[in-house]
């Protein structure tokens, strides 16, 4: 009678899975492979269909070019792309850690100050309601060439989300847990470091998984207003030659780095918060 | 102190002590104006160090506030709560509290052990090893044998309750608040952690708070059960439970416990039918 009742816990209830660690559904390779696989099968006829429509239309190369030419541009100059990548990316992580540091530093002074939020929401939703677009050429004037503007604009459109998204996961505590923690007299230290900046971290990465790929965008739209370097000027360049497999290719680099970007982000999250009811469902990503 | 406290339990012998916890005119109102909802009226009650004791009543009749009020979490209206001659305030900054509530409240990101060792972490015990022991000691007590490195989402309903009662305990609290601790469980583990939680009490005394809207629970578990009407809360009356200590499952066979049952229940009975005729 005071042993445990015979009742079994979770940790069984995923073992049928065959990947299971300690009751969490961990993601194998194999079953990535598995899950990528159809759309890679749809995206591959897609490329056929695409082929072979261009091909039989007759429609001119400069205004529809076919997948062939386009993935003989990447591949002959990968090199090429991946540099200017490889910029875009350093711009684009600068710039997403610059700004979520600020915000994060900022939602913890919101969650404090009454004050503060009352000052400084506003002028952040101010800010974010104004295009990024119309902002950047501003930064490129103030901040000058090289990578540091476009990290800028890629701080300031990925601020908003992260700060709005922890300052409300610093006030959404379990109010119970939150009275264990007053009737224990423990400090606003102790509440802070204990309970609300844990209870944060859902919070915290549902807003990087929205800002990640934003700091791409950031990133590229500083690149189209100073023609010098990443796949902004890229695309730019190509643009006023009418080049199209090379514009073509910088987009799909893009997209890739926006696919690598957002799967480090869902293996990340998993990682960090295996304990969080999100996580107990099985991947997303 | 407490083993005296826990033999002369009868109302008489008592009265000579002063209480551990003191409730005096107690009221409390929630809201202003025409919104205003009295939540407690007039409430007075002694309870002496050592004494386990059930807030029973309909719902809504301000029994988690109650409790609130005495954990300081909430400053009534009006009356005054003295806590060993101190305010609950002062009370809760001498870390008088352990606290048990229907959630468990645990940190999700915490095992089993850290769990319980937040409680001395917060009581500013530094992670030594001679914790460590208490933490493994208590949550063998509460029968969670290898599980102190579970985290809450591996655990069932009653194993996060158990987690959450250690965690309690190792606050070392002279005062135990509970509220309705066992009422998210079913009925087989909520009657097995009651037999628990009586024996573990009887190894490490305190006083017991207790609110909950089991007559079963709160008669096979108290001292004295303090019946409340519904709102406002008001002591409709103090039932002794005279039953001899340690209790075993078997007393829930006595005519003793069907008796306090009934007792309870007509108590509780009386007063609604009194306010569906108001």
């Amino acid at each position: 009678m005071t042993r445990l009742p015979s009742s079994t816990p979770r940790l069984e209830a995923a073992s049928d899975e065959g990947r299971s660690v300690q009751g969490r559904l961990v993601p194998t390779v194999a079953g990535y492979a598995r899950r990528a696989a159809l759309p890679l099968i749809a995206l591959l006829l897609l490329g056929v269909a695409w082929e072979a429509a261009v091909r039989l239309s007759g429609v001119a190369d400069y205004l529809v070019p076919t997948p062939s030419a386009v993935g003989s541009r990447l591949f002959d100059d990968l090199g090429y792309f991946l540099f200017h990548g490889l910029i875009t990316l350093v711009e684009a992580l600068g710039g997403f850690a610059m700004g979520s540091t600020v915000a994060v530093l900022a939602a913890g002074v919101m969650a404090h100050s009454r004050l503060f939020e009352r000052t400084v929401y506003p002028i952040a939703l101010l800010i974010k309601v104004t295009p990024i677009v119309a902002i950047a050429p501003l930064f490129v004037i103030w901040f000058g060439f090289g990578s540091f503007p476009k990290m800028m604009i890629a701080a300031l459109i990925t601020f908003f989300p992260v700060m709005v998204n922890t300052f409300v996961g610093l006030r959404s505590v379990n109010p119970t847990t939150l009275d264990f923690f007053r009737l224990l007299d423990a400090g606003d230290a102790q509440v802070l470091l204990k309970l609300r900046a844990p209870s944060a971290l859902p919070y915290v990465f549902a807003a990087f998984r929205i800002a990640v790929p934003l700091s791409v965008i950031g990133a590229v739209v500083g690149e189209w207003f100073t023609g010098d370097r990443g796949l902004g000027s890229v695309i730019i360049v190509a643009h006023h030659n009418i080049d199209m497999p090379t514009l073509f290719s910088a987009i799909a680099v893009l997209a890739c780095i926006g696919l690598g970007l957002t799967g480090i982000t869902a293996l990340v999250e998993r990682r960090v918060l295996f304990w969080h009811d999100s996580q107990q469902s099985g991947p997303v990503l | 102190m407490e083993t005296a406290g826990r033999k002369g339990r009868g109302s008489t012998v008592e009265t000579a002590n002063a209480p551990h916890i003191s409730i005096r005119r107690l009221n409390h109102h929630y809201g202003r104006g025409e919104t205003r909802v009295a939540a407690l009226s007039d409430i007075d009650l002694d309870i002496q160090e050592g004494e386990f004791v059930s807030i029973i009543g309909p719902s809504g009749c301000g029994k988690t506030t109650l409790l609130r009020i005495v954990g300081g979490l909430l400053t009534p209206t009006q009356g005054s709560v003295l806590i060993a001659g101190s305010s609950p305030d002062e009370a809760r900054r001498q870390q008088d509290f352990g606290a048990v509530f229907q959630d468990p409240a645990l940190l999700p990101w915490r095992t089993a052990e850290d769990n319980v060792a937040l409680s001395i972490e917060l009581r500013g015990g530094s992670n030594g090893d001679s914790n460590d022991h208490e933490v493994a000691t208590l949550l063998t007590k509460v029968g969670l044998d290898g599980f102190h490195g579970s985290y809450p989402y591996q655990l069932s309903g009653g194993m996060k309750q158990r987690v959450a009662l250690a965690r309690a305990l190792a606050a070392r609290p002279r005062v135990l608040l509970m509220d309705e601790p066992f009422g998210s469980l079913d009925e087989m583990t909520r009657t097995d952690m009651g037999y628990e939680l009586l024996r573990i009490w009887e190894e490490r005394p305190t006083t017991v708070l207790l609110v909950t809207h089991s007559i079963a629970e709160a008669v096979m578990l108290s001292d004295r059960v303090v019946v409340l009407s519904s709102r406002p809360g008001e002591v409709v009356d103090v039932v002794d439970i005279g039953m001899p200590r340690p209790r075993m499952q078997s007393i829930e066979e006595s005519k003793e416990f069907a008796d306090h049952m009934a007792r309870v229940r007509g108590l509780l009975k009386r007063r609604t039918d009194d306010s569906i005729a108001v």
